[in-house]
């Protein structure tokens, strides 16, 4: 039998035992070292993110009672007990002796008796003078804020709970001051729940680059932070004087928080 | 000659012949007589070679029970051709398996579409604040993996005046949300009418159903990834590993196409937590929400919230160049946002 | 039947004989394929956290390594079509090569496919909901293996008939071969589909892919056959004489300069327009919002090839050292371009935005470069048997004897 001529430097014919050994030892030290585990898996999954309870929690922000009652160490009383025998003044740009937790920052309407009826404390009133019953709030609200009242109509305004098909069950609606304290109608600023902790996410604390310096954007916020120092990019902080407070849409913001207009206007329907 | 290369052990079968012919050839061509030192390097070699390929094998050891396939598991049918008994059965197997793997009673549905309805989903841009709760509402109700973490939601800080995703920061931990310069962009699966990640995927595990929720079928998807990256808004996620959810924590209320445990190596996403609105309630998220932005309903009730939305806001669709037609919604109030700092009130007299 | 199984048994044979430096490589390649499969095996029993792919990199080395190599396999038609259509006989000696390299780098294909995939048990999902013609995986898997059995046939018969002493009968392989060449250029223009063809990704969504596929692969893969001949004529019996190589440098010459000019376009497009689509082409070339981990690869692979297009344009080339080393400059330069160059930015940033950087794990390099051994492996075993098959010196009827029913020099003496 003839050799098939395989590699032009033809070995002679002990070698390939030699060579059998060598690869035997080679093939034998890789099954060593790989039966060894030499790079064994080290899990990167960062330990669970500890979510707090409230985190998940349906509840609303706030949990009024919408009865006309106030408890005072321990004690509960009728808003009536009192205010039937102490009318209050009018004025109320005067320090409040009573009810001083409450202030009063809800936009131009700076008047308790707006809201609440001179004479039957326990009923809020109405555009005419009338009562508006104490666990009826959003009637009371819809007289500034029509357009929100009416997107609150529709479910399209505020939380919407259980069931959206309701045929198939309860739909619950909630109510204006369940999440605005109608004193300070902003929505309350809360804690954010943790930020997303990703597989091999990496730092992700670096600078955004905001782009070109010729941006719009970045020009109005370098002037306002020229004007207001490290508050940047406040909309709403363009302009000094008298005109300012006016910066047309940009500015019409933030005070009135049950969302609607600062301007009691006709808009209600 | 070469055909048997791409299987699972593929690799280890060519080696293990590898030496022991290697020395064979080597002898015959020689023309040598068969030797003692021959046999023995042969020998060698071959039981070398052997060892190698076990050894390479060995982390196999560690593979858990849970993820060799049984018979059931592996013959188990495509969702769509299952008939009810298969899907009976493939359910009360899932329920073991819960059973066995949470210590947990899971009530496991094959939930229907319902007819006449269309899920539509619209958020209050206005509203928003970034808290994060829809968060991890998603996360709890639909049994995500903690470890690693697995959230259908993100949430985008967006700067004012910009609506450019790139420089968005879906990192902010700052004390209290809102900030001041800033408004907020949930983004979670936008149940496109016309799903990109649907049309790419090879083996159909992934389809769109008639109410417009896009699933995938975890028993039959394959773990390549092209949805991921055919997926326009960042929307489906990947079991990497294995998904750890606490004991306490499982939703046991599951749906096969939506909340159930997923083993590792699939893709999931969210679907609107059909195990929820298929049967008339509100999505985790919407419920969790605290300020209401988050609205979903049925599009073809003209006296739904969505509907009403549509009707009469000001609503746009993410990436709407890309015509991937989603059924999420974004929109704003008429007036713009009003959550952040008051405005120094006018002076007196100033309106004028 | 009989004598197509000892054909089988000793091409098995012959692959486990040679020298000391054959057994050396085989046995370095073997201990790598080793290492490979005991990564792959950690992989499978973690799963796929095991590299450094995440939600917003979801493909890595894999696919990029999978991409590179399917332009390596297309790159057989250019040496096909220069013999069978222009009648080029310089290079009928050596075409056998390219197409056994396609054979062995399809295979490598399908490795890279199948160990990127979460779950390889339910491959057979494939055959039972196979999403055609909706999925360009799904024809991206039709090309490959389509393509793999056209040159097994070809390669096979035509080694087969050599082993046999008889002429090829024209009828078995010529309209294959055809059809192969028109395969070719499927496999590759498909598989840049499977990237273009995504909206989300507006750094692959661009019409120019497809084309900058093809002229790399054309590139890349003649030059690799290049040096795979340089090797085969040092080493084996076999003849190789200059001029198919010449030819050869003259193919990856024209590629490489239209490679560049395409990537060239696709940058001023990138760049002069500067929209936000270019984020992605930002990160790659400079980097973006301070990230910048692909920056050295890319500018790397750039000056790879800029000086590899040099070379082979330059008459220096004509010297065999020299087109060696532009031919290793033109294959791993377009390896980084095609592989981390092309497949990672289009995930950077994320389609929200974000930036996560990919690194791949030590697990997944070892995978990776377990399947580059394994193909080595095979296609050393590829060019070890035909070499002395296609020679005459291994037939059927010097190895047990039997009477020559026909002339012996076949095809490639």
């Amino acid at each position: 039998m003839r050799r098939p001529a395989s590699t032009p430097r033809q070995t002679n014919p002990a070698k390939p035992t030699a060579h059998a050994l060598y690869v035997a030892v080679a093939l034998a030290l890789t099954a060593l070292c790989l039966h060894l585990d030499p790079q064994p898996f080290v899990s990167p999954v960062p330990a669970a993110t500890v979510v707090p309870e409230w985190v998940t929690e349906v509840t609303t922000v706030r949990h009024p009672t919408l009865v006309p009652e106030i408890t005072i160490s321990s004690f509960t009383y009728r808003c009536g007990d009192c205010h039937d025998l102490f009318p209050s003044p009018p004025e109320t740009t005067r320090t409040l002796t009573q009810h001083s937790h409450i202030a009063l920052k809800h936009g131009i309407n700076t008047r308790c008796l707006n809201c609440h009826h001179l004479t039957t404390r326990e009923a809020f009133v109405d555009d005419s003078g009338g009562l508006i019953p104490y666990n009826r709030p959003e009637l009371l609200c819809a007289r500034c804020h029509g357009p929100v009242y009416r997107d609150w109509l529709h479910g399209v305004h505020g939380r919407t709970n259980k069931y959206w098909d309701t045929s198939k069950g309860p739909q619950e609606r909630r109510k204006c001051i369940e999440c605005h304290d109608p004193h300070q109608p902003p929505f309350p600023p809360m804690a954010p729940a943790p930020p997303p902790n990703t597989l091999r996410m990496g730092d992700q604390r670096l600078p955004v680059d905001h782009g070109d310096i010729a941006d719009p954007l970045r020009v109005y916020h370098r002037a306002t932070a020229a004007d207001k120092g490290p508050g940047r990019g406040r909309p709403g902080s363009l302009g000094e004087g008298p005109g300012r407070g006016r910066p047309g849409s940009l500015g019409i913001d933030a005070e009135s928080g049950v969302g609607g207009e600062n301007r009691p206007s006709g808009e209600a329907d | 000659m070469a055909s048997h290369s791409h299987s699972l052990g593929g690799p280890s079968r060519r080696q293990r012949v590898a030496p022991a012919s290697r020395r064979w050839g080597h002898r015959r061509d020689a023309g040598a007589t068969v030797t003692r030192r021959g046999f023995i390097g042969k020998g060698a070699a071959v039981l070398a070679g052997a060892a190698g390929v076990a050894a390479a094998l060995s982390p196999l050891r560690h593979l858990s029970p849970n993820d060799i396939p049984t018979a059931e598991k592996f013959f188990q049918k495509h969702y769509k051709e299952m008939t009810p008994e298969d899907k009976q059965a493939v359910l009360e197997r899932i329920e073991r398996e819960v059973a066995n793997r949470h210590c947990a009673i899971a009530d496991v549905q094959a939930h229907e579409p319902l007819d006449g309805v269309e899920f539509l989903y619209a958020l209050n841009l206005s509203r928003c604040i970034g808290c994060r709760k829809c968060v991890f509402a998603c996360v709890k109700e639909n049994n995500c993996s903690r470890g690693p973490e697995i959230q259908y939601i993100r949430v985008l800080k967006m700067e004012k005046g910009s609506i450019d995703v790139e420089t968005s920061d879906h990192h902010y931990d700052p004390s209290q949300v809102p900030e001041h310069d800033s408004y907020y962009m949930p983004v979670q699966c936008h149940q496109c009418a016309n799903p990109p990640c649907v049309k790419v995927c090879p083996v159909e595990a992934t389809w769109q159903e008639p109410d417009g929720i896009t699933v995938v079928d975890y028993d039959w998807c394959i773990g390549c990834r092209y949805c991921e990256a055919a997926c326009p808004y960042w929307a489906r996620r990947f079991n990497f590993a294995e998904p750890t959810i606490p004991r306490d924590e499982l939703t046991t209320d599951m749906g096969y196409l939506s909340n159930r445990p997923r083993p590792k190596g699939v893709m999931e996403k969210c679907t609107f937590c059909l195990q929820r609105t298929r049967r008339g309630r509100l999505p985790a998220c919407v419920e969790v929400c605290p300020t209401g932005s988050r609205k979903f309903g049925n599009v073809l009730d003209p006296d739904s919230e969505v509907a009403y939305i549509l009707k009469h806001k000001r609503v746009f669709v993410f990436k709407e160049d890309l015509g991937t037609l989603p059924r999420f919604f974004y929109y704003f109030d008429e007036r713009g946002s009003r959550y952040h700092e008051p405005i120094a009130p006018v002076a007196p007299g100033g309106e004028a | 039947m009989k004598r197509y199984f000892s054909f089988l048994w000793q091409c098995g044979r012959i692959s486990f004989v040679g020298g000391w430096r054959y057994h050396t490589w085989m046995t370095v390649l073997t201990i790598l394929s080793l290492i490979g499969l005991y990564a792959y095996c950690q992989q499978l029993v973690h799963g796929l956290v095991t590299t450094g792919m995440t939600d917003q990199v979801s493909w890595g080395l894999y696919i990029a390594n999978f991409t590179f190599l399917v332009g390596m396999a297309a790159a057989a038609a250019m040496l096909v079509i220069p013999v069978y259509v222009y009648r080029n006989m310089q290079l009928y000696d050596v075409v056998v090569f390219g197409e056994l390299l396609a054979v062995s780098v399809i295979i490598m294909c399908l490795m890279f496919v199948t160990v990127d995939l979460g779950r390889p048990d339910r491959f057979l999902h494939m055959l039972q909901r196979f999403n055609f013609p909706i999925s360009m995986l799904t024809w991206d898997v039709l090309a490959l293996t389509g393509y793999l059995l056209l040159n097994l046939h070809i390669c096979g018969y035509l080694i087969y008939c050599s082993y046999c002493g008889r002429e090829p009968s024209k009828a078995f392989y010529i309209p294959f071969v055809f059809i192969a060449i028109v395969w070719a250029i499927s496999i590759h223009t498909v598989t840049a589909f499977l990237y273009v063809g995504l909206g989300g990704r507006p750094f692959w969504n661009s019409a120019i892919i497809a084309p900058r596929f093809l002229a790399s692969a054309f590139a890349a893969g003649p030059a690799f056959i290049i040096l795979t001949l340089q090797i085969v004529r040092r080493y084996t019996r076999h003849r190789v004489n200059d001029d198919s190589l010449l030819t050869l440098r003259r193919i990856v010459q024209v590629a490489m300069i239209i490679n560049a000019f395409l990537l060239g376009c696709e940058v001023f497009t990138e760049f002069y327009t500067d929209s936000a689509h270019s984020a992605s082409a930002h990160y790659l070339f400079l980097g973006l919002h301070g990230r910048s981990g692909l920056v050295p690869w890319i500018w790397t692979a750039i000056v790879f090839n800029l000086v590899a297009t040099v070379l082979f344009v330059l008459p220096a080339s004509r010297a065999l050292r020299t087109l060696n080393i532009a031919c290793i400059l033109a294959v791993l330069g377009i390896w980084i371009e095609k592989g981390m160059g092309l497949i990672i930015p289009a995930f950077v940033p994320t389609p929200l935005g974000e930036i996560v950087e990919y690194v791949p794990t030590a697990h997944e390099i070892m995978v990776c470069v377990g399947i580059w051994a394994f193909g080595l492996l095979l296609y050393t075993v590829f060019v070890r048997i035909s070499v002395p098959v296609l020679a005459g010196e291994l037939t059927h009827e010097k190895r047990y004897g039997e009477p020559a029913r026909r002339v012996q020099g076949v095809q490639s003496s």
